[in-house]
């Protein structure tokens, strides 16, 4: 048996040893290449710039653990800035496996790292049920699909919810979002019907479909997986966990690109022979 | 602290590995932590509702006299009728009056979120003064790909006329556009699942081992 | 009754919430409102049906030794112990600090996260066996994904500065004219058999 039909019968296994290679290598030989900016995240990024102090910010948790390599990340550095302008943040979610991740983010950056207040800085609605149809309701009238927090407090007595009544009172909404309810629910029933800022950070899987959406500024922005979560750590310059998995990534991605060079060669030889 | 050490974290790096261990080859260690999520995914998600929603906003109220909620309360329990056959019928009333609500919105949300404002995206670069003016040159060409790109993409999708002459080739440009979109999917599912398994690895490497920081 | 009722409530609520959905005053409003809120109450009772209906099953296999019935029992102890730590204190099982959670952070995170990290190795494995260029349309696809593949890490840019910047373009313009394109079918199918549905003339959904 030649090298070329022998290495079309490789087991598989052999495969997925390389991957693990290559992605763990990094981890403990760090090359530090430099992460550019794309442009629909520098966009984000000028939004929240721009807001006025105290505006409000809703950040949807609308994803679980298997998004949350992806998406925490980007959660985390987006707090980081919102609470360095000094904006309210209200946190709520579509996808209850959610739920701890944001009191998680929360605890990480709002309580240890700004020291700020919860009720009046920032709060926590939780799990919301419902998707589109509780968007709906959430822009018309918020305090009554958000009748208590997370923590089953009144939103009566939340002092940062007395002036946010509606969604002409949300400032901008982010999704953080991998799939169903999320974005496209926040795009379609919510943003078409409130108008206001949108944004959304997705899991690499599900970026390539809201870039029509940019274009037609239905979207101000856009965070891509990991890879945005990078990005947005280097504008709010902090060496979060993107940053530090984008080596690994790199190593990754050139590892699979030669097994598809390999793969197509492997296929070149054998047609050619027969 | 809502992450931990110690013995959770052992755990949790076991139920990790017990996973992965899959990669070689079926086994009970990996039936075991299959069926642990899935039992603990349940509980979970039956939690977070009751004491997120169903408590507060369906049943407190409810206690506390507002006797419009026995409706949704009623209906929901409805569900539960398909178990036993005689009155499976039942279900209907719940399922219809979700259906109803859903599909209503979703005649409205499809036209006014999607399609609109989509076909205005396409067509409005189109008008007086954008196209090599405000636009430069790569997004001015980028705006005449993206208008030959949806419309030869629906042609692709119409099955209504044979695919021939100016269908035929529409389709074919069609096919390009969507074999560019697969490829760029593609590539996004890869950096997607290289992520995770990043996010695993420096949680077994950091946390579990401490052989990192 | 059994047809008719139920065709009747999907073809009335159809309607109303299509029409009124354009009627932003008062108390029409609040009514829609009212119903979308009986819309959220009564899915929540959809997932507690789910989890009833995934005990039992599991307590028939266990009961009927069905293949790999001993696996139901931890099934269904973990969602037992899930359920007590989620009930025992009230509203404050779910708390930071409880039970509930520390399951939910070295449980169920580590397990779900590391499930779909497992696609990792498939992926690669599928790249090299079935990413071929049998034609010029999957040469399309495959350098498409190629260039994305580089154009969104560092080292992409490393090895051409160029990289991130054809990227965008290729997911600003073709990319995107063929989501929309696939988006803008979606939506009329979505429509017309919504309008199926509520009219009645599509019930498959009853049986």
């Amino acid at each position: 048996m030649g090298v070329v039909e022998r290495l079309s019968r490789l087991d598989r296994r052999y495969i997925f040893l390389a991957v693990a290679i290559a992605v763990t290598l990094p981890i403990f030989f760090p090359i530090g290449l430099p992460i550019e900016v794309t442009a629909p995240v520098k966009q984000l990024y000028d939004v929240i710039e721009d807001l006025p102090e105290r505006a409000v910010v809703l950040i949807s948790i609308d994803y679980d653990p298997s998004g949350a390599p992806e998406l925490q990340p980007a959660t985390l550095a987006i707090l980081r800035h919102c609470f360095k302008r000094n904006l309210r943040v209200l946190v709520l979610g579509m996808w209850a496996p959610g739920v701890p991740l944001g009191m998680k983010a929360l605890e990480e950056i709002a309580e240890n790292e700004f020291h700020r207040q919860y009720g009046i800085d920032y709060v926590n609605f939780g799990y919301r049920p419902g998707g589109a149809i509780f968007l709906i309701n959430l822009g018309r009238d918020v305090h009554d699909v958000c009748r208590t927090d997370v923590y089953g407090t009144p939103v009566e007595d939340l002092p940062m919810m007395d002036d946010v009544h509606s969604a002409s009172d949300i400032a901008l909404v982010i999704s953080m979002s991998m799939g169903v309810p999320g974005s496209d629910q926040w795009i379609w029933y919510y943003h078409a019907r409130y108008r206001g800022k949108l944004a959304t950070a997705q899991t690499a899987i599900g970026a390539p479909r809201y870039y029509p959406y940019l274009q037609t500024g239905q979207l101000i922005g856009l965070i891509g997986g990991m890879k945005g979560a990078a990005e947005y750590e280097r504008l709010v310059q902090t060496r979060g966990l993107a940053t530090i998995g984008m080596d690994s990534q790199s190593a990754a991605h050139m590892l699979i690109i030669g097994f598809v060079i390999l793969g197509n060669f492997i296929f070149w030889m054998q047609k050619r022979k027969r | 602290m809502l992450m931990t050490s110690g013995p959770w974290v052992w755990i949790a790096a076991m139920l990790t590995l017990a996973i992965y261990s899959f990669l070689y080859k079926d086994n009970p260690f990996y039936k075991i932590a299959e069926y642990i999520f899935v039992g603990i995914s349940a509980g979970y998600w039956a939690i977070f509702l009751w004491w997120n929603y169903a408590y507060p906003n369906l049943f407190e109220p409810l206690a506390k006299g507002n006797y419009l909620n026995i409706i949704p309360i009623g209906l929901g329990l409805m569900m539960f009728t398909q178990l036993f056959r005689r009155t499976a019928w039942l279900v209907r009333f719940p399922l219809t009056f979700v259906l109803g609500v859903s599909l209503g919105l979703q005649i409205v949300a499809a036209v006014e979120g999607d399609m609109v404002p989509q076909l205005r995206g396409t067509f409005s670069p189109f008008s007086r003064g954008v196209l090599f003016g405000t636009a430069d040159f790569w997004t001015s060409i980028g705006y005449i790909v993206l208008l030959v790109g949806v419309l030869s993409t629906l042609i692709y999708f119409f099955f209504s006329k044979e695919h021939k002459g100016f269908l035929g080739a529409g389709a074919r440009i069609g096919i390009y556009f969507l074999m560019i979109a697969f490829g760029a999917s593609f590539g996004y599912t890869v950096m997607a699942r290289i992520s995770l398994l990043f996010g695993r690895l420096h949680f077994l490497f950091s946390d579990w081992l401490h052989v990192i920081k | 009754m059994r047809l008719q009722i139920p065709l009747t409530i999907i073809l009335v609520m159809g309607i109303f919430t299509l029409v009124t959905s354009f009627i932003p005053a008062k108390p029409i409003a609040d009514v829609n409102q009212m119903f979308r809120n009986w819309y959220i109450g009564i899915i929540t009772f959809f997932i507690f049906l789910g989890t009833f209906n995934l005990a039992r099953s599991n307590a028939e296999k266990i009961k009927k030794q069905g293949r790999d019935w001993q696996y139901s029992i931890i099934l269904l102890a973990f969602l037992g112990i899930m359920l007590f730590f989620g009930f025992y204190r009230g509203r404050a099982s779910t708390e930071e600090g409880q039970p509930f959670m520390y399951l939910y952070f070295n449980v169920q995170f580590p397990l779900e996260s590391t499930m779909y990290s497992l696609l990792a190795f498939f992926v690669t494995s599928a790249s090299f066996r079935a990413f071929r260029a049998r034609n010029k349309e999957a040469l399309c696809l495959l350098l498409a994904a190629v260039v994305i593949m580089l154009g969104r890490v560092p080292v992409g840019t490393a090895i051409w500065k160029g990289f991130p910047t054809v990227t965008e373009w290729i997911m600003n313009y073709p990319n995107a004219a063929a989501k929309r394109g696939i988006r803008l079918g979606i939506d009329l199918g979505l429509i017309s058999m919504a309008l199926r549905m509520i009219l009645g003339i599509e019930r498959s959904y009853m049986q």
